[in-house]
């Protein structure tokens, strides 16, 4: 079952690039021949992933001796419900690219470009060598640049290469930073290998220098306020495949990253640094949800929403215990699907629309177009924080973690954050239902509700991507024990090692 | 299947991992599922409705057998254990007792009443699958809350709960004061929520376990050494008590859920939303009696909500918000009821008081729709009257008004005068919350008293009727210029999109509005409603019955009776205010300013509005702040491009400008080589 290691990340990464280079041959390739090439790979490899999930094989052979770089492909509890959601979103993500191809580039290249971004995080989410690590977290920088500058919006192209360009620029920025902290850790250990560097621990004072150094690098691609500012950016110009990609993939990496790199071989670091870092995720918490106040455009109110769903996520791994960690997880997870279910139906809104300004009236979507209105509605409570959806258990025992930390961590100001967390809870249901009554119930003044629309609501693939996403949303919130049961027995271990 | 000793007939005992408090849950959310899986009209959907709440009624009265002959499991387990670490159990396990399945049965029970009557008065609307779907979630989140031995799972059925709510209020949203009141409504209550989180963190955390069994016990023995924190834990979810059951300062969102139909406002405020604070402090009442601070708070709390609303009540314009106001001074009743009870004791007298007033207000509040539907508004002119052409109605609202003002032997009458003679009690021994409740509890029956007369009096008022029958005269005209002109659309030979005329000349349907002004429900809400009715006379009765463990057998008679003499007089003098006025409405003797004021909640209002203006100018501000933050960030690369540029032209501009940098490089380098050496 090793082959199914490789196969994951490789069958789209092969595929995508097959796409790419076979797109500037002689002719190029089909928008159909594109599709059912990428859903093919993508099917694989999500195949794959649920074998490697199942079984769990481990592959560990000797890779770059000279730096002591190792081949180790494995995964553990925290790493499999990312593993799948990568691979799962990214047949939705193919399956959408089919109902909404933006224009800009070709299909091939398209297609191409999502693949290689898909098989990048899956590989993030496999390795087991801090090096490889950060070459399969590199790897989707640029098809994500090629997919927010040539297929965003097509409005405005200073836009969109002033977002693309923030987003590379400052994502690079990051994985400097990360790089610097890696090879400090590596060099001080004496190996690349995650658990190796969990196994020797530095000195305090050397472990908060390079927490702090892999902090505000990941931090970049959480991301943490206020190194949020990309984000919003990327989100409203990428087009709607790339939006669910970075929400549900890329934001993703980062939190994995600071579990792997962060929590785990520098706890001594980690408890230093871990007021700053929840009073930053608090921070988030509410800037966030008080921006989407008043936003205007819809998608940057989704984006700007990650970033408070994150703050929680942030806010959960600071707290060193295990209820925290675990919920961090789970609304790590959470967060994924809602965001990538709220993409798609705000990106299929504003394909509908033309644009996704808040201000200009419209028919209410819940008597134009039903099933879109579902599916806005469940993503919009979940992202409240309803119980019942994915939203609830994450936020709810993030705060639970907060109000005892974990090691030496200052209580009180501790439960502070726990109190701001909750106010922040509060945002979050102000700005969905604002979105509510803009979108869903609409400008009405009296009389009969109009007639549906059928022509102008989710159909085929649109219908099947949003239907599968909201399931998701249901399930994480009825059976919450599916994903934490998961999760609990790597947290538990990880617990004893950074308990010490 | 259940053969084999898993079934005992003797105690109704099962052994099978679905218990009936499982049932009672489970059906409910089955009605949401499959009426938006499965159908497509509202007539299916109501199948499913009727169907499905019907049997969740059923498996909580199974509940109910099973508990009077103890063969109840008492903590089932629900979703599973949570796998939370070692600091923290979170069985998530529901808990069935006397209490809970006594509210459980009422509950199922109003919201199948509910369910019926839907059907009734939402029958040509197109949403109706979406609100019968609503009524079910809401309803299974209630019996979550009340069967549930886990603070998780009661945070999880209180915060669906308030969902529901913004649902069904803003079930017209066509109409942008339904808009606008279901959002206040959430948002209002969720505000209130916001230490609920907290107080329950508190709670949990210090007994290490979210099962209420843990954590009453833990902090009964905790209380002396960790009082504090106990106090903080308590005033937390009194808090969101207060925001869900509408009392001071979270009061106004109540009276504006009147936009929401009828049968909603029945749900919200005779067994689900507003009655859940008791539910739930009524589980923790035991810890309610080990901080003074917090009862102080709640009884303060409460009656100031009780009497206020008392007074708003009587002064209302229209008769639903009347009806809304009622119910924020009975809550305040069962909170009150909470608060005096004595160590010893359980939270019998609240969950008795919650139990009556399910039924009346039930009742009340779906008679109040089938009138409006007759009379087409709830406004004083409106109802005015109303009651004179239908006798049945007429017995029903009755029932319904002097349940709800206490009048023996009436439902009402017995679990209120508990509340009072226990609050004398006490009071009477000492205890300064008693005193504040009882003080409080006699401005309230009087009050009470004082608007249900009110309400009697213009429902009934003759001169009303004849206004009314002349207003229908007026507009039966109208309905006949209408049709004239229906008539003569269909006498037109109809044509297609193109503009050819078609063979069929099929009559314009009207729409059901039209004729359902003359009906009256059909039989299923009918029934309904008369069982409420029952229940509202004979309900008291319940205390007799060992379920509820409360000491009726020392009637207080003089205070009986004294209360008695008062409410009498209080009628006399509303029937006196109201002779000679327009619509037999006793307040309209109050200044006209003083009742407009009133009608807006003495704008509490806009001071929600101001704080919500704060909030927003807060958040304008930090929206310009991050703007500051990104152009800060936008201008690193251009900096950088214009670092990289002067260095490119340093380079390339000036051949020998790299030369002299080079030199005066060497130079730095030799000097500090010569300083150092």
């Amino acid at each position: 079952m090793v082959a199914a290691l490789f196969a994951a990340p490789l069958a789209p990464v092969v595929a995508g690039l097959a796409l790419v280079v076979g797109d500037r041959s002689i002719r190029s390739v089909s928008r159909h021949t594109a599709y059912i090439v990428s859903l093919v790979a993508m099917l694989a490899s999500l195949l794959a992933s649920i074998v490697v999930a199942y079984d769990r094989p481990v592959l560990d052979r000797q890779w770059v001796p000279e730096v002591g770089m190792r081949l180790h492909l494995a995964v553990d509890g925290i790493s499999v419900p990312l593993l799948l959601m990568t691979a799962a979103v990214g047949v939705l993500v193919v399956l959408h690219a089919r109902h909404e191809q933006p224009a800009g580039g070709t299909p091939a290249t398209f297609f191409g470009c999502l693949l290689l971004v898909i098989g990048g995080g899956i590989a993030t989410f496999l390795v087991q060598d801090a090096i490889s690590f950060f070459l399969a977290f590199e790897v989707v920088l640029v098809p994500m640049w090629v997919l927010i500058n040539r297929f965003g919006d097509r409005r405005d192209p200073r836009e969109r290469a002033r977002a693309a360009g923030t987003f590379v620029l400052y994502t690079v920025l990051g994985s400097t930073l990360m790089l610097v902290g890696i090879l400090t850790m590596s060099f001080a250990a004496g190996t690349t290998d995650l658990a190796g560097l969990a196994a020797n621990p530095m000195s305090p004072g050397k472990q908060t220098a390079v927490a702090a150094l892999l902090l505000i690098g990941l931090g970049i691609k959480v991301p943490m306020w206020p190194l949020h500012s990309w984000l919003p950016r990327a989100h409203t110009v990428a087009p709607t495949a790339g939006s669910i990609l970075l929400a549900a993939v890329l934001l993703k990496m980062g939190t994995y990253g600071v579990v792997r790199l962060v929590v785990a071989p520098l706890p001594d670091g980690v408890e230093r640094l871990a007021p700053y870092v929840g009073t930053c995720a608090v921070i988030g918490i509410i800037w966030g949800g008080l921006v989407c106040l008043v936003e205007r455009s819809l998608k940057r109110l989704v984006a700007w929403s990650s970033v408070a769903h994150m703050g929680f996520v942030l806010l959960g791994l600071m707290s060193g215990t295990t209820i925290g960690l675990q919920a961090a997880l789970f609304a790590n997870i959470a967060h994924g699907v809602i965001s990538a279910l709220l993409f798609a139906v705000v990106g299929g809104l504003k394909h509908r629309w033309g644009d996704d300004d808040l201000d200009t009236a419209r028919r209410s979507l819940r008597d134009v177009s039903p099933r879109l209105s579902l599916a806005l509605v469940i993503g919009f409570a979940a992202s409240m924080g309803l119980p019942g959806l994915a939203g609830f258990w994450g936020e709810v025992l993030a705060i639970f973690g907060a109000w005892t930390p974990g090691g030496d961590r200052p209580t009180g100001w501790f439960r502070v954050l726990a109190m701001f967390a909750s106010l922040g809870a509060v945002l979050a249901a102000g700005y969905a239902l604002r979105v509510l009554r803009i979108v869903w119930h609409g400008p009405a003044e009296g009389g009969l509700p109009p007639e549906p629309e059928p022509a102008g609501d989710a159909r085929g693939n649109e219908w099947l991507v949003t239907s599968v996403l909201s399931a998701a949303t249901i399930v994480l919130g009825v059976i919450p024990l599916i994903l934490l049961q998961t999760t609990s027995g790597a947290v538990d271990q990880l617990m004893a090692v950074i308990g010490r | 299947m259940l053969t084999d000793g898993r079934f005992d007939t003797s105690t109704l005992a099962l052994d099978f991992p679905l218990q009936p408090s499982h049932l009672a849950v489970v059906l409910q959310v089955a009605i949401p599922v499959l009426i938006l899986l499965v159908t497509r009209r509202s007539s299916h959907a109501f199948a499913i409705a009727g169907l499905f709440s019907f049997l969740g009624l059923a498996a909580a009265v199974a509940l109910l057998v099973q508990q009077t002959r103890g063969g109840a499991v008492i903590s089932p387990d629900s979703i599973g254990e949570l796998p939370l670490g070692p600091g923290i159990d979170v069985p998530l396990h529901l808990q069935v007792d006397r209490l809970s399945v006594l509210v459980a049965v009422a509950v199922g029970l109003v919201s199948w009443a509910v369910q019926l009557f839907t059907r009734w008065y939402l029958y040509s609307d197109p949403r109706y699958r979406q609100f019968a779907s609503a009524v079910g979630l809401f309803t299974a989140a209630m019996e979550l809350v009340v069967l549930s031995g886990d603070v998780l799972l009661i945070l999880v059925g209180w915060e669906l709960m308030g969902w529901c709510s913004y649902l069904l209020i803003g079930h017209e949203s066509e109409r942008p004061k339904a808009r606008r009141a279901a959002y206040k409504a959430f948002i209002v209550t969720r505000i209130a929520d916001a230490p609920l989180v907290i107080g329950l963190a508190i709670l949990s955390l210090g007994a290490h376990s979210t099962g209420i069994d843990a954590i009453l016990r833990h902090w009964s023995a905790a209380a002396d050494a960790h009082g504090t924190a106990l106090t903080a834990a308590l005033l937390c979810l009194i808090c969101a008590v207060a925001g869900k059951s509408a009392q001071v300062p979270f009061q106004d969102w109540l009276p504006d859920a009147m936009e929401g139909p009828t049968p909603a406002s029945a749900l919200i405020h005779a067994a689900t939303m507003v009655a859940a604070g008791t539910v739930v402090l009524g589980k923790l009442v035991t810890l309610l009696e080990l901080s003074d601070t917090a009862r102080v708070v709640l009884a303060l709390v409460a009656s100031i909500s009780m009497v206020g609303a008392g007074v708003l009540a009587f002064l209302q314009h229209d008769l639903k918000r009347l009806l809304a106001w009622s119910t924020v001074s009975q809550v305040g009743l069962m909170l009150l009821g909470l608060a005096v009870v004595s160590a010893d004791q359980t939270a019998d007298l609240g969950i008795a008081h919650l139990l009556s007033h399910a039924m009346f207000k039930a009742l009340l509040f779906l008679m109040i729709g089938w009138l409006s539907v007759v009379v087409s508004g709830t406004t004083v002119e409106r109802l005015s009257g109303a009651l004179s052409k239908h006798p049945e109605a007429r017995r029903m609202v009755g029932i319904g008004l002097l349940a709800l003002a206490g009048v023996p032997p009436l439902v009402g009458f017995v679990s209120k005068d508990l509340i009072v003679d226990e609050a004398a009690r006490r009071g009477i021994d000492g205890d300064f919350t008693a005193r504040i409740a009882f003080a409080a509890l006699i401005c309230v029956v009087l009050l009470t008293a004082a608007y249900t007369m009110r309400m009697w009096l213009i429902l009934i008022h003759r001169t009303g009727s004849q206004r009314v029958q002349v207003r229908e005269w007026v507009e039966d005209s109208y309905d006949v210029q209408d049709v004239g002109i229906v008539e003569m659309l269909t006498d037109l030979p109809q044509v297609d999109i193109h503009g050819r005329p078609t063979d069929r000349t099929a009559p314009i349907e009207l729409p059901d509005d039209l004729e359902l002004a003359d009906q009256q429900p059909g039989g299923g809400a009918r029934f309904g409603l008369q069982l409420l009715a029952l229940l509202s006379v004979v309900g008291g009765l319940l205390v007799l019955s060992p379920m509820l463990d409360v000491d009726w057998k020392h009637p207080n008679v003089w205070l009986i009776g004294a209360s008695l003499l008062l409410m009498g007089a209080v009628g006399l003098l509303v029937r006196l205010m109201s002779v000679g006025t327009v619509y037999g409405d006793a307040a309209a003797r109050v200044p006209l300013f003083v009742r407009a004021s009133a009608s807006r909640g003495f704008a509490v209002d806009s001071l929600y509005v101001a704080f919500g203006r704060s909030i927003v100018a807060l958040a304008q501000a930090v929206s310009r702040l991050d703007d500051v933050l990104d152009r800060g960030v936008q201008r690193l690369p251009a900096l950088s491009a214009t670092v990289v540029r002067r260095a490119d032209r340093l380079h390339t501009h000036r051949p020998t400008s790299g030369l002299v940098a080079v030199s005066v490089g060497l130079v730095a380098v030799g000097l500090m080589g010569v300083i150092l050496w």
